[in-house]
């Protein structure tokens, strides 16, 4: 026995096994050859309905179909009174030969005489013995014809034919010709399906791949855009798939960001106190390693907390508790706050506020934000000066806003830099001032509360120099 | 009191070190961006830089690259953790050494240590080394190949140095560790492989071949050639 062979042919064997499994599997071949066999049957059924269509013969056919069948018939008996029955068995041979018709000779008493298919023909030939009268039917598609005939002689014979007419006849007689028809007919409703589900399945197998490929890791990649053109339901789908893969893309690329500057931002404090801590261990401890980790400390614990936040307000599902909040006092209450501050430095805070402006939000969150806004303004302007914080409303009746400008005299911002200025641990400069403790969280949690709160924040530059930062939240209207 | 030149952007750590370095004999002076870090090192005021890379303006390693171009005074490379690209990059521009932050400052004297014990060692006023076509002059610092001479930071020099002298006999890379930077190797240590690889595109200027040959169980050997020409 030849082992290799044999495990070969299990091979062979699973291969296929493997591939069928495949086509059973391919959305493309099942949606094809369901395409293609509703076609076909439909053909089918088409044809066998009228094969076994039994109805009445429309008679303006009557004697068109008689008058053939009486042709061939008088030459029937006209060759079986010359050459008897060996004459007549050729010549009906001969019919079944070239023009695949059957056909036979009954005696006048219904008793076959010559051709090969005499049984199929017997209830004809009884009925026309009968009703002398010609008997035309329709069996499996063909017309069949017999009727009663006279010889030279005058004897009376049965002449029974089939006829070419009837749905059968349309297939050709030519066996040859019937594959060809045939096979034309497959090959171009094949075709039709073949295309009808490459446009229906292009766009599915398109989309596997994309999305395939972001499972892997490819966050850039997306399903064919041009595609996305179609103005069909599958066009939709990809283009929804690529609008996801693209917000996908900026979470992750944001997340991944977040986390490479916090550890960033957490190595520089960590490092102070490991040498502070090394000084009071060595016991050379002085005031400034104490004051320095204290400073420390405050800045992990405030940073932690902006992160925490951070981290709240991008979670966004738990329920964030929405009163009515006047932002009007809110805003003088954070500015009496940081004029404490901002007096050792010699900065004005120019408060101008109107009547009271009412917004649907959580107090405490808006406090954070404003008060980050304020902050940073204070810290950037240059001492001396001040910073206007305005309050004004806006807006058309229906879309009624509420506007907060806080302007600094500051440096400002180089203007490829503005977008940017609302990411957690952005700084201007690569300078990282570690005075400012959490510096590079305050912004990007003012722009997350504001978002929440159906509000927009921009920043732009004032002239000559400073920043201006405008939030427009929506106003409650009673 | 040795003068060592601290080259880093957070002024807070810069003045606790000050104070912890003052305490073990180093008068540590700072600077806080890349472009005074690089006027300063090239005051020759120092015996040392220890060299953020992560700088505002000039970077750490734009800092070392100008540097090394007019000097080979010893550079201590502080690194953030996980940043291993840099650390590469900054071995093979031409640092001594590196110390990925935070840091314990007692590691970070002891680096220093040991990079200024390799530096200046006029202990041993030894007799010059001849290897083949190489003669090195620990007396005077200096190494030739031939008539040329070579121009090596003193991590190189100590590396070539103990290289002549145990020629034709593998060093494991955690003994040349010990004899060249003067600490163990840690794990995931690279930086003795980046010292050799940078010693080996100096001595390969002359097209001998292979000087140093790698061998298979962590090691080096250093085989002599074009002695007899």
């Amino acid at each position: 026995m030849d082992q290799g062979g044999a495990g070969e042919w299990l091979l062979v064997c699973r291969a296929g096994r493997r591939s069928m499994k495949l086509i059973a599997r391919s959305l493309f071949l099942r949606i094809f050859l369901w395409f293609w066999m509703t076609v076909i049957l439909t053909g089918i059924a088409l044809v066998l309905a009228f094969m076994l269509q039994r109805g009445p013969i429309p008679s303006r056919w009557n004697g068109m179909l008689n008058n053939t069948a009486r042709y061939s018939g008088t030459i029937a008996i006209a060759e079986m009174d010359h050459g008897g029955v060996p004459a007549v068995s050729s010549y009906i041979e001969q019919l079944e030969r070239e023009g695949h018709l059957q056909a036979c000779l009954f005696d006048s008493s219904g008793s076959a005489i010559a051709g090969q298919h005499c049984a199929g023909f017997q209830d004809m030939a009884r009925r026309v013995m009968g009703g002398k009268t010609p008997v035309l039917r329709m069996r499996f598609g063909i017309m069949r014809a017999a009727m009663m005939l006279t010889g030279s002689d005058g004897r009376g014979y049965i002449f029974a034919t089939e006829l070419p007419w009837g749905p059968r006849a349309a297939f050709g007689a030519n066996h040859f010709s019937f594959l060809t028809e045939w096979g034309v007919a497959l090959l171009v409703s094949g075709c039709i399906c073949y295309l009808l589900t490459r446009y229906l399945t292009a766009p599915i197998l398109r989309l596997r791949e994309a999305s395939q490929q972001l499972a892997a890791g490819n966050l850039s990649s997306r399903a064919a855009p041009e595609m996305a053109r179609r103005r069909d339901e599958l066009g939709e789908l990809i283009g929804d798939f690529n609008g996801m893969a693209s917000r996908i893309e900026q979470l992750v690329i944001g997340q991944r960001q977040l986390i490479g500057d916090i550890s960033h931002e957490l190595r520089s404090p960590l490092a102070r106190l490991n040498v502070a801590l090394d000084l009071v261990r060595e016991g050379r401890s002085s005031d400034l390693a104490v004051d320095h980790m204290e400073r420390d400390l405050e800045c992990l614990d405030e940073m932690i907390g902006r992160l925490l936040t951070i981290a709240r307000l991008d979670a966004s599902s738990a329920p964030i508790q929405f009163t009515a909040v006047n932002l009007g006092d809110l805003i003088s209450q954070i500015v009496r706050d940081a004029e404490f501050e901002s007096r050792k430095r010699e900065i004005q805070i120019r408060l101008s506020a109107g009547e009271e402006y009412w917004i649907e939000g959580n107090p405490e969150l808006l406090h954070s934000a404003i008060e980050n806004v304020i902050r940073n303004a204070i810290y950037y302007t240059q001492t001396g000066t001040s910073v206007e914080v305005r309050i004004e409303s806006s807006g058309t009746p229906p879309a009624l806003l509420v506007q907060l400008i806080v302007r600094d005299h500051g440096p400002g911002i180089p203007e490829s830099e503005l977008v940017h200025i609302f990411r957690p641990f952005y700084r201007v400069t690569e300078s990282r001032d570690r005075q400012s403790g959490g510096a590079g969280l305050g912004l990007a949690i003012a722009e997350r509360v504001v978002r929440l709160h159906h509000g927009t924040i921009r920043a732009e530059n004032a002239a000559p120099h400073g920043l201006q930062v405008e939030i427009a939240l929506p106003l409650v209207h009673e | 009191m040795e003068h060592v030149l601290i080259v880093d952007d957070d002024v807070g750590l810069c003045e606790l070190l000050a104070e912890r370095l003052r305490a073990d004999g180093f008068a540590l002076e700072a600077v806080h961006d890349g472009n005074s870090g690089l006027e300063r090192a090239l005051s020759r005021d120092h015996a040392l830089v220890v060299l953020d890379l992560m700088l505002p303006g000039l970077s750490g390693l734009d800092v070392l690259r100008s540097l090394r171009t007019q000097s080979q005074m010893p550079v201590l490379i502080l690194t953030a953790r996980g940043e291993d690209i840099d650390r590469i990059l900054g071995l093979e521009i031409g640092a001594d050494d590196y110390l990925p932050k935070p840091f314990n400052p007692r590691e970070l004297i002891a680096r220093i240590r040991a990079i200024l014990r390799r530096t200046t060692r006029p202990e041993m006023p030894a007799s010059p080394l001849i290897v083949g076509a190489l003669r090195l002059d620990p007396a005077l610092r200096e190494a030739w190949l031939r008539e040329s001479r070579l121009d090596l930071t003193s991590v190189e020099f100590a590396l070539l140095e103990t290289f002549l002298r145990n020629a034709g006999r593998i060093q494991s890379r955690d003994s040349l560790t010990e004899t060249v930077l003067g600490r163990r190797a840690g794990p995931f240590d690279r930086a003795i492989d980046v010292h050799v690889s940078n010693l080996r595109k100096k001595l390969s200027a002359a097209q001998e071949g292979e000087w140093i040959k790698a061998v298979r169980g962590n090691g080096y050997l250093f085989a002599a050639r074009g002695g007899d020409r």
